[in-house]
């Protein structure tokens, strides 16, 4: 035996339409391997999904599944949870997904600090809809919408979440697997917003036309611009400007959950406690 | 024990106690006037009573926590006005496609655009009945008065879980900020007629949410309760999952329209308003107008009765899909029609393609005031 | 409709599921041990599909199976592996040599000539 993806998977709907060598099928194998090391019942679970390649994820694991419109996964994830505050909510979603078209709802999911785990997949352009500029395309890079070169400046996905308000912040990228995994079941054991961005290839539409033809240039250039944080940390700002740090960027277990909070809104109308005041949080402003 | 009470309230606060009263225990909401009252109200109904009212980051996300409330099994609704419905004609598609029961409160103010956000209008009727792209049934109510702001909030619930997809309430700005008095039925009254959702009790395996009956709607099985399946916007088959096979998207698509309108007996409801003793009789008058307009209508109807001229009002209260069969009855009967709208035709086109009358006469306002009863009764005797 | 292979086909250390194979190429580039290679085969879509040329030089190291996007690729679980009186191998110059050398052949297996 090796090991049994079967039982989170649906097998019928295999093999995925995603093209040969993406990584989201890397993410979906270490998403399914990270579920079955927690020991998660698949009734217990909700994934969501947003529009584009990522926006299949949900259909070929086997819980409750919600396949959104564009961008919106975060919202619609937010009445899921606040209506069952004990299940586990994953969203997945794209870098256009996540931080373009839904960057409001990715914003103030991190700000309420919800018990949701979204797992951005950044592979640095549109990919389903070919190639158009996303706010992760590198500077200069080609794509269908600037032909010329983009000139978009860029968002660093985790230093968004941070600033957001979300209380887990991590990147990984699906060239190490079993970092993935480990950073995956750290993220939805976090009880809070836990924010990955998950550096993916798509050597298919970001690839073609910027010298990354194949799965494994893309890799290798993927692999060029991460490093692990503790050793990020000891370069210089120069040095600093064109890598992204990997592993877990913030965690802070203090912070105050969203449902765990609104639970006191409820105790407050139902006459169980006086209303809530400034006096009830450390922060003031 | 009396099946009604006596409340002073407003036309807002009334739409939200029937929302927590019907079992609603998720709203999701963005502030906007004129339909502001309606979150306010049930940021302190719902939690008390175990719920969620969430004022969410904007409209959309707004709409789209209440569709994820409501896929996880629960009863939910939101409430905004004209630009608010604008911005979540999308996910409003997505609740039609995924067949995801929502009841959504529009109370109307004046538009295109920014409009006229603190006055009176009908604008979003013609919105009302295609909000999003594609082909789909709008099952759409419009309260008329104070009481009807409780009772057809009320019965949207119970329509919304029946067809399965968003209904919505139409209060225009006057009858959400009218205050005064209602009969309204008691609470125990309103949950003894409580119809929950269907839900499919055997085995898992056996369990296909979108496989039915060429005319009935989906059966969602609550989230976390061993039913496993999918829920998505594109076309998809019996389980939820996507397809493209031809005959799969062509029946799906098929069931969204006839699961609507091979039962709007279920759907109509009327007002006839001193329509009894008409014969057909030259110079009799026809008036047909909805929600706060009615009000109005009926003091016109009563001064036009003491001039002579016998008048009656017919007022449809489920407004999409329209009540066809008895529009064309009274237009055939009665020759003079006056359609009063605060818009410009968007009720009267209806009118004229059920009864396939061109000679409807129309009294329109959008200038955000309402219409008076003289205004009515002069444009009677001014055309007829 | 993908068939799975979670079951060892016979006590291999390494198989694959040809059913899901997209040709990435990304499983080979990852062995340390010069196992995998890609063969041209003129009924896949890509053209090529995997094919495990070394197995006794499988060091159940796991990279294949986690890296692969496709479901296509499995190595044995290594405390059954072993329960079961086999073992895997280690790590040694020549698999190590052989490895560079397919990735020089553009991912292909050796004895696959004129690789574009």
């Amino acid at each position: 035996m090796a090991f049994n993806y079967d039982k989170y998977l649906r097998l019928e709907k295999m093999p995925t339409l995603w093209c040969w060598g993406c990584g989201d099928g890397v993410i979906l194998k270490a998403f399914v391997r990270a579920v079955e090391k927690m020991g998660l019942n698949q009734d217990d679970v909700c994934v969501v999904s947003g529009i584009g390649c990522s926006g299949r994820f949900s259909s070929y694991v086997d819980f409750n599944t919600v396949h959104t419109t564009h961008g919106r996964t975060v919202a619609f994830a937010t009445g899921i949870k606040l209506m069952h505050p004990d299940k586990y909510v994953i969203c997945v979603a794209g870098d256009g997904d996540a931080l373009a078209i839904g960057g409001n709802h990715t914003i103030h999911g991190a700000r309420r600090n919800i018990d949701i785990t979204l797992i951005i997949i950044n592979n640095f352009i549109y990919g389903l809809t070919n190639s158009q500029t996303s706010p992760t395309t590198p500077q200069g890079m080609w794509t269908v919408t600037q032909k010329a070169g983009n000139i978009d400046p860029t968002f660093d996905a985790c230093a968004l979440g941070i600033a957001a308000g979300a209380s887990f912040v991590g990147r990984e990228s699906m060239l190490d697997p079993k970092k993935l995994e480990k950073i995956l079941i750290k993220a939805i054991e976090h009880r809070g917003f836990s924010y990955l961005d998950i550096l993916s290839n798509c050597h298919i539409n970001l690839g073609r036309k910027n010298k990354m033809v194949s799965a494994m240039e893309n890799l290798s250039w993927i692999d060029s611009i991460t490093m692990p944080k503790k050793k990020y940390d000891t370069l210089t700002e120069a040095e600093q400007l064109n890598i992204f740090p990997t592993g877990i960027l913030k965690q802070d277990t203090e912070a105050r959950e969203y449902c765990d909070m609104y639970k006191e809104i409820q105790n407050v109308q139902q006459k169980k406690r006086a209303v809530i005041t400034q006096n009830d949080f450390a922060k003031k402003i | 024990m009396s099946q009604t009470r006596e409340v002073i309230s407003s036309g807002n606060h009334l739409a939200a106690l029937a929302g927590a009263d019907a079992g609603c225990r998720f709203m999701g909401g963005y502030p906007i006037t004129p339909s502001s009252e309606v979150i306010e109200q049930m940021s302190d109904l719902l939690p008390a009573r175990g719920g969620v009212t969430i004022q969410m980051e904007d409209e959309i996300a707004a709409v789209a926590a209440a569709i994820g409330a409501g896929m996880a099994g629960h009863r939910t609704m939101t409430a905004t006005s004209g630009p608010g419905i604008s911005l979540k004609a999308e996910n409003l598609g997505l609740a039609q496609m995924t067949e995801v029961p929502l009841v959504v409160i529009n109370v109307m103010r004046g538009g295109p655009s920014t409009g006229l956000p603190t006055r009176v209008s009908q604008g979003d009727v013609r919105q009302a009945k295609n909000p999003s792209h594609g082909d789909y049934r709008s099952i759409t109510l419009c309260a008329g008065n104070l009481a009807e702001c409780y009772t057809e909030v009320v019965r949207a619930f119970n329509l919304a879980d029946r067809f399965m997809q968003p209904v919505f309430v139409l209060l225009d700005e006057t009858i959400g900020h009218m205050h005064g008095k209602a009969i309204i039925p008691t609470e125990e009254a309103v949950q003894a007629g409580i119809v929950p959702r269907k839900s499919f009790d055997g085995a898992p395996e056996d369990y296909h949410p979108y496989e039915c009956e060429p005319d009935q709607p989906a059966v969602l099985n609550k989230m976390f309760t061993g039913y496993r399946y999918h829920f998505t916007g594109l076309h998809h088959d019996k389980n939820g999952f996507p397809t493209e096979e031809i005959e799969t998207c062509r029946k799906l698509i098929q069931r969204l329209e006839d699961k609507v309108m091979m039962h709007t007996d279920e759907l109509e409801l009327n007002e006839e308003f001193m329509l009894d003793d008409m014969t057909g009789a030259e110079g009799e008058v026809l008036i047909i107008a909805y929600g706060s307009v009615a009000l109005s209508a009926k003091e016109a109807i009563r001064h036009l009765r003491a001039a002579g001229i016998k008048a009656g009002l017919f007022r449809p209260i489920t407004l999409w899909p329209s009540p066809a069969d008895s529009i064309k009855k009274y237009t055939d009967m009665i020759k003079n029609v006056l359609c009063v709208e605060l818009n410009i035709r968007q009720y009267t086109e209806e009118v004229e393609r059920v009864s396939s009358r061109l000679d409807i006469e129309g009294l329109y306002k959008v200038n955000g005031r309402p219409i008076s009863p003289y205004e009515i009764v002069n444009k009677v005797k001014e055309v007829f | 409709m993908g068939t799975f292979k979670t079951e060892n086909p016979g006590n291999a250390p390494v198989w694959v599921n040809t059913n899901n194979c997209k040709a990435c190429d990304i499983c080979v580039s990852v062995c340390p041990s010069g196992v995998l290679g890609m063969r041209y085969d003129s009924k896949s879509t890509l053209g090529a599909m995997i094919s495990v040329d070394h197995p006794e030089s499988c060091i159940g190291c796991n990279e294949c199976e986690l890296t692969c996007p496709d479901f296509a690729i499995y190595v044995a679980d290594s405390k059954e592996y072993k329960a079961a009186g086999f073992s895997f191998a280690k790590l040694t110059d020549d698999a190590k040599a052989r490895q560079a050398s397919i990735v020089a052949n553009h991912y292909m297996s050796l004895d696959v000539q004129g690789v574009q």
